[in-house]
């Protein structure tokens, strides 16, 4: 099979016809995985298209990782159960604000809420984004998983309140 | 025109800390006489931020910590961040590593859906099963234990292999548990189907149809019992599932019994599995030498754990730890279609439905940060300490 024929490959080709340039990065790692970095302005157009159209319909998991100036939110969809495509979408820091897709799967409530808790990125429109792992009265500033809480620094937070 | 008071709804507790579960979990059951009309979840009481602990360790030293997000499924959480691991280093790993991790991960099904259906026979309120299933679940245990010293955290996993190797005289014992294994599962599966003592608190009770249970994101036994073919094993073959044959089981009565068939059948398949497997097993090496150091890159690793597909995504930066390490459980992934299930049934089914899941409430904390109790504890002074209590 030449690396053209892929269905891995074909998903791509179809990404990138339909949105084009803003498809900013993408890789097929080995068979059956798929990461594709997306411009943040297409990415209500591109999850519709992906869950209602192409089939990935599952939503494994949301991961929040702190990427230095910006925080990269990965989606990771899932086709019948065999092609996992994670899709990248990165907001900044200082505004990290993303339009909820739980209209679209209602099965994301919580992982929605994980990333809200870890690195305060706000999901617009999300029904209740009330904690959900973080204890009651954690300091509202704190975001454990970005990079500069260290485990000491939230330690001395934590402890003085 | 008469006026119609409405009836006030009454809002009921369920956890932290409740009789029906050993870990401590929260749920916020509305209730409208005896029918549950609204559930709020409100996880973390077990939460321990190992998310945020891996970034501070060695890959060798998060092997320990990701064995321990859970004490039941274990080998499943080290099989997902090995070959995670294992994936950006490019190493490919012996054959008979790979067929040993699928021999343990089919001993740790069987020993999951034992204890399961252990727990839901006492949920329902027939402890004499519950005692049996236990006893028996004894056998699969000794078998993990004569593999790995171990009776719950097996450590046979490691970055490039396996640490223990399956001789002929263990297989012989292995192959003698499952037959007792397989044939005292035969029995309480016919209990099951003939027990009305059984029927009664499961058939029909906590429906998910397969439109919700696809909507909701369910995974695992819980989605193949709404009829959904869907098993990570068959679909994204890992370790040595590739070359072994066996069937998805699938039922499709969408409700409790139907969950506890599928997990019953599955002990039969993970049976199947272990004697193909063994008879199957490749000659050679079990593990190989891999750098400590791990290039820059990112993998998304999947497993079907007893629970139902699991998740980790990691991202490396070229260094001897990792740069973001994402875990993701089976009981996340169920607790929408819990909720679900549990809305327009009566408060008494609640435990029932709530075990259909399996869930497993360490793993589902795992996350981000280090449990702040812990910390106030190792930090007070000890004359802090004694104003905090006096306060």
């Amino acid at each position: 099979m030449t690396e053209e024929t892929t269905e891995e490959n074909a998903i791509i080709r179809e990404m990138k016809h339909l949105i084009g340039k803003n498809v900013l990065e993408s890789e097929v790692p080995r068979p059956r995985r798929i990461f594709i970095l997306i411009n943040k302005k297409v990415f209500i157009k591109t999850i519709r298209y992906l869950t209602k159209k192409m089939g990935f319909s599952h939503v494994s998991t949301i991961t929040g990782a702190d990427v230095g100036k910006e925080i990269e939110v990965i989606y990771h969809l899932n086709r019948d159960g065999t092609i996992e495509l994670s899709l990248k979408i990165r907001v900044a820091k200082d505004k990290p604000v993303l339009p909820t897709i739980t209209d679209l799967i209602p099965g994301v409530t919580l992982y929605e809420r994980e990333v809200h808790d870890i690195l305060g990125v706000i999901f617009e429109g999300h029904p209740d984004l009330s904690p959900l792992i973080l204890p009651d009265g954690w300091p509202s500033d704190v975001y454990p998983l970005k990079k500069e809480w260290t485990i000491k620094k939230i330690q001395k937070k934590v402890t003085k309140g | 025109m008469k006026a119609v008071m409405p009836y006030p709804t009454i809002r009921i507790p369920f956890g932290p800390q409740h009789p029906y579960h050993i870990e401590p979990e929260y749920f916020m059951f509305e209730v409208d006489g005896e029918r549950v009309i609204g559930v709020k979840p409100r996880i973390g009481y077990a939460h321990r931020g190992i998310e945020k602990a891996t970034e501070n360790r060695t890959f060798i030293q998060n092997l320990y910590l990701i064995e321990r997000i859970c004490g039941i499924c274990s080998h499943a959480h080290t099989t997902c961040y090995t070959q995670a691991i294992e994936e950006i280093l490019g190493a490919e790993i012996p054959p008979r590593a790979r067929f040993i991790r699928t021999i343990i991960a089919e001993l740790e099904r069987i020993h999951n859906h034992y204890l399961w259906f252990g727990l839901a026979s006492h949920e329902i309120g027939f402890d004499t099963l519950f005692m049996y299933l236990w006893r028996d679940r004894e056998i699969v245990m000794d078998l993990l234990e004569l593999v790995s010293g171990n009776r719950v955290h097996y450590a046979m996993n490691t970055i490039g292999g396996v640490r223990r190797d399956i001789t002929p005289e263990i297989a012989e014992k292995i192959r003698e548990g499952l037959d007792a294994l397989e044939e005292r599962m035969k029995y309480y599966k016919k209990i099951a189907m003939t027990e009305p003592t059984i029927s009664k608190r499961t058939v029909g009770i906590g429906i998910l149809k397969p439109k919700d249970a696809i909507a909701l994101c369910a995974i695992g036994p819980t989605l193949r019992a709404s009829g959904i073919k869907r098993d990570v094993r068959a679909d994204d073959p890992y370790i040595a599932y590739d070359e072994i044959p066996f069937k998805v089981i699938t039922y499709d009565g969408c409700d409790v019994i139907s969950r506890l068939f599928v997990r019953c059948d599955e002990v039969f398949e993970s049976v199947n599995i272990i004697r193909y497997a063994m008879d199957h097993l490749p000659e050679g090496k079990i593990r190989i030498r891999v750098p400590r150091r791990v290039p820059e890159g990112e993998a998304v690793s999947r497993v079907e754990a007893p629970r139902g597909e699991l998740i980790h995504y990691v991202k490396t930066n070229g260094t001897t730890k990792p740069e973001r390490y994402k875990i993701r459980s089976p009981t996340l992934g169920n607790i929408p279609s819990l909720c679900k299930m549990l809305v327009g049934e009566y408060i008494a089914d609640i435990p029932a439905i709530m075990v259909g899941i399996d869930p497993c409430f360490s793993c589902t904390d795992r996350m981000t940060f280090v449990n702040v109790n812990n910390n106030k504890q190792w930090i007070l002074s000890s004359e802090e300490l004694r104003r905090y209590a006096i306060k």
